[in-house]
């Protein structure tokens, strides 16, 4: 299992009542359960902060596993994806209307001396959603009928990331 | 062997901006529409909960800007229930939420403003970010940004005991108050803060007031608007951002009106049009008349700058100095400049220092007379609050039991949306000349238009990539010309 030198965060990205972006928080608060107990892990199921806070939030860690939700072109509810912040490609120089991006936000942290989790140790679990627009406290019909098997698959891949050792 | 997959976020189905440029035959520009998502359903799923529950779930709307909603549904819901209120919870309240301010206006001035005038509007894209911010203005600044508002959230999280979802504002008060310990470890953080205020000041005067180049963009540039000013004042006609009266003066400085927040009905009204499903407030008495510039026009702006345009005068020593300064480089007040938005934060947050101060030195802060239980519901309850990119309206109405029977809710960016439609025109006619083909820079020059606005659309929602994207279409002669896609 995970050294207890090693701290590992677990964060659950999105709004707890709006429709299907609560997967990730539900996500989060399911594998919490799971994992209690594991050493160095740090659970953060709820988390709506976005761009320069992100540094904060993620500053003294060595891993990070965030669980998120997605939209892609074609995409279907339920289907999810695993990568890396060193995949967010492209993202650096653009800006976002009110706040920076996630990975401007890691580069300008990294520039700034934050102790930030390197790329390859920043796990994102993005999740297909179909509706992140209306207000609601359960998922789409869709999303909820694939969750069981998402968190069964999710589950799987975050425990063997947190039994695979320090990172290097 | 890994399979590589491209994701290709689009955030979600209506979750990007989208500006919808139509050419004339000349290739000039007819027409500009700026499209936004809006999310959907909230006054509907808050019906039948109990009213005072409803400071605790509006800070879910919105990401960005949560406690301007979480005091704005506060005061709503003292309406409610007879606007019983501690005095010292409504010096608790202005204190945290002064803090919020410079927290929000440093993003946006660091993040969002200082690319265009310290990498310059027009410079390579790649670098016209914050890291092109700090690459120019040194790594030092750099740590003093994050520092501040690192500074400003802890205030935020010491008063009110938390930063982003707040569970703090109640019926008649706050469920907390100020303990003499937590006051000094403010202390010094308020002293800093300050520094740092009349520091963005000065960098700003450096940098954008010393290249003559950015001072026409600002003053002589298409980023202009012949519209009305809003924003919310005390007895004094100072700016104040928790609570008063609401101001509309016409943009040569005569007051329209001055109304109470429980009047707001009857002062503003909400105009739908086919091709968004954000509406368009305007000035109700004045009528809906259309997306036009002109002293009897009906649309308004709600903004940093409205703010100091519709005051007499600010309430602090150290922001009248930089408030007079402001006005008379400018050469006019109101000013009609959109891009001096930025300028108008600033003088913003040196008020907010200020207070930050005022309220750190009340003996009576510490007090423990935070809550009174209110002892009646009489209702209905209108709260306004200048969230920080506009005027934030909540009313509500619950029945005898306390149960939210309806729900409205004018948000800050949804007053501004005829101006930035109107503005985000201007400057496309502006930029795309007939005969010449557009380029990728008309996208930041455009940006420029509605990011003075600091726009906050659908920001609750977190869904990868963390960002607005943003599509821009041209079109010529009805049919697809080019396109321009960033994040999408």
């Amino acid at each position: 299992m995970l050294s207890a030198r090693v701290r590992t965060l677990l964060l659950g990205m999105g709004n707890p009542i709006l429709t299907d972006d609560s997967v990730g928080v539900r996500l989060a608060r399911d594998l919490a359960r799971d994992l209690e107990g594991v050493p160095g892990l740090e659970v953060v199921p709820e988390c709506s902060v976005g761009g320069l806070n992100l540094i904060e939030v993620l500053s003294g860690y060595d891993r990070v596993l965030i669980f998120d939700s997605v939209r892609t072109r074609g995409g279907r509810p339920g289907d999810w994806y695993r990568f890396t912040a060193g995949s967010l490609r492209e993202t650096r120089n653009l800006r976002n209307v009110h706040d920076v991006n996630f990975a401007t936000a890691l580069a300008l942290g990294r520039r700034l001396g934050h102790p930030l989790p390197p790329d390859e140790e920043i796990h994102v679990f993005a999740v297909e959603v179909e509706d992140d627009a209306t207000f609601g406290e359960r998922l789409s019909p869709a999303l909820e009928e694939a969750y069981p098997e998402i968190l069964g698959e999710v589950r799987r891949d975050a425990l063997a990331l947190l039994g695979a050792g320090p990172p290097s | 062997m890994a399979k590589k997959i491209s994701i290709d976020p689009i955030t979600r189905l209506e979750g990007h901006g989208k500006i919808a440029i139509f050419l004339d035959d000349a290739g000039g520009v007819e027409d500009c529409y700026f499209q936004i998502p809006e999310l959907r359903g909230f006054e509907r799923f808050v019906v039948g909960r109990p009213i005072e529950e409803l400071p605790r779930i509006v800070t879910r709307i919105c990401g960005v800007c949560p406690a301007s909603h979480h005091m704005a549904s506060a005061k709503a819901v003292d309406g409610c229930f007879g606007h019983q209120i501690a005095p010292l919870a409504l010096k608790l309240r202005d204190l945290y939420y002064h803090a919020h301010y410079i927290h929000s206006h440093i993003a946006h001035f660091y993040a969002l403003a200082a690319p265009d005038f310290v990498c310059g509007p027009d410079s390579d894209p790649a670098t016209r970010n914050v890291l092109g911010v700090v690459a120019k203005v040194g790594l030092e600044i750099g740590g003093a940004v994050v520092r501040a508002r690192a500074q400003a959230q802890k205030i935020q999280q010491i008063v009110g005991g938390r930063t982003t979802h707040l569970v703090w504002c109640l019926p008649g008060g706050v469920s907390k108050g100020i303990k003499k310990e937590e006051l000094d470890a403010i202390r010094p953080m308020v002293d800093e803060l300050y520094d740092f205020t009349q520091f963005s000041l000065k960098l700003f005067k450096d940098v954008v007031l010393g290249n003559p180049a950015y001072v026409d963009l600002i003053l002589n540039g298409p980023y202009t608007l012949d519209v009305q000013q809003m924003g919310l004042v005390d007895e004094n006609n100072a700016p104040n951002f928790y609570d008063g009266k609401v101001r509309v003066v016409d943009f040569q400085g005569n007051e329209i009106c001055k109304y109470a927040p429980e009047e707001y009905t009857q002062n503003v009204a909400e105009h739908v049009e086919p091709w968004t499903y954000l509406k368009f407030p305007y000035l109700k008495k004045r009528g809906w008349k259309g997306f036009v510039e002109g002293i009897d026009s009906s649309i308004y702006c709600a903004t940093p700058l409205a703010r100091l345009n519709v005051a007499d005068r600010m309430a602090t020593p150290a922001a009248q100095e930089a408030y007079e300064e402001m006005f008379s480089t400018l050469g006019q007040k109101p000013c009609r400049a959109l891009l001096a938005q930025h300028w108008a934060r600033l003088v913003e947050m040196v008020f907010d220092a200020e207070m930050l101060r005022k309220y750190r030195d009340d003996p009576e802060i510490t007090g423990d007379a935070f809550r009174v239980v209110p002892d009646r519901i009489t209702g209905e309850g209108v709260g306004i609050v200048e969230a920080m990119r506009g005027t934030l309206t909540h009313h509500y109405t619950c029945d005898e039991k306390g149960v939210c029977t309806s729900a409205n809710l004018i948000v800050g960016t949804t007053n501004n949306n005829a101006a930035i439609h109107m503005v985000t025109k201007k400057v496309a006619k502006a930029m795309i000349r007939p005969g010449a083909e557009p380029t990728q820079g008309i996208l930041n020059m455009i940006e420029m238009a509605f990011r003075a606005f600091d726009p906050c659309f659908s920001c609750a929602t977190h869904s990868l990539p963390g960002q607005m994207p943003l599509e821009v279409r041209i079109f010529k002669a009805g049919e697809p010309h080019r396109e321009f896609r960033r994040g999408c």
